[in-house]
């Protein structure tokens, strides 16, 4: 009994499992990674024009602390000082934000 | 325009037909390891790695002039596209949190421009020089 099983498992997991595993594998790595062509140029203007904004950024930062006469301040840590009702603004682009983020 | 995120032999930085140097700039991994690697697993599973060796350096084509001359103009591009090539949606969620960061920097200097203080201070300053 044992030695007419042991056969036919091996071939079936030999000829059947293996090529199953590779291509479930490789169908899962294809749907994975799907940058075209043109995702490629637009990730790459896009990282561009962040990278040079964020330069601009840093400028402006230097200007308005020399024209301040004053250290550069660091923004992130700078608690929000505008009145309530702007405030209430970019709680709503937040909320949008988060709620484009939960489409993503 | 050269694909970016495709895998090239990388004929500049090779030793012999440029596959270990290819996959280390595809990957971002030093191409010492992948050297070693690449010998240790000739001599252990001799000749299968020497044989797909041959096959990618025989297939695979060599890294355009073009994409050496942007990475050689700016190094933190090169890494750029060899976390992309890794897990594609991981950067582009990175680039969407730098225009983020830009967003909120520029709030912050739109704030200080408007706030009542600014302008209290301002005005402070045309009272003193006048």
């Amino acid at each position: 009994m044992l030695e007419a099983v042991i056969p036919v498992a091996a071939i079936s997991i030999l000829f059947l499992g293996l090529p199953w595993l590779i291509l479930h594998y490789v169908t899962k790595w294809k749907q994975a990674s799907t940058l075209t062509m043109e995702d490629e140029n637009l990730l790459d203007d896009l990282h561009d024009i962040a990278r040079r904004l964020d330069d601009r950024m840093n400028t402006i930062d230097r200007i308005i602390a020399a024209d301040r006469d004053q250290p550069a301040r660091i923004t992130e840590l700078r608690p929000d000082l505008r009145p309530p009702e702007l405030r209430l603004d970019t709680r709503t682009t937040e909320l949008r934000s988060q709620a484009l983020r939960k489409e993503i | 325009m050269a694909r970016r995120t495709g895998f090239y032999l990388d004929k500049r930085n090779g030793k012999v037909m440029g596959v270990c140097a290819g996959i280390a700039d595809y990957t971002g991994f030093d191409v010492l390891w992948i050297r070693v690697g690449m010998v240790f697993a000739t001599i252990l599973g001799f000749p299968f790695p020497l044989i797909a060796y041959l096959v990618i350096g025989w297939a695979a084509d060599a890294k355009p002039g073009t994409l050496y001359a942007s990475e050689d103009a700016d190094p933190e591009d090169r890494q750029f596209w060899q976390k992309t090539r890794a897990a594609p949606g991981r950067t582009i969620r990175e680039v969407r949190s730098s225009f983020r960061d830009i967003d909120r920097r520029l709030r912050d200097i739109e704030l200080q421009y408007t706030s009542p203080q600014h302008k209290l201070a301002r005005e402070i300053d045309d009272l003193r020089s006048n």
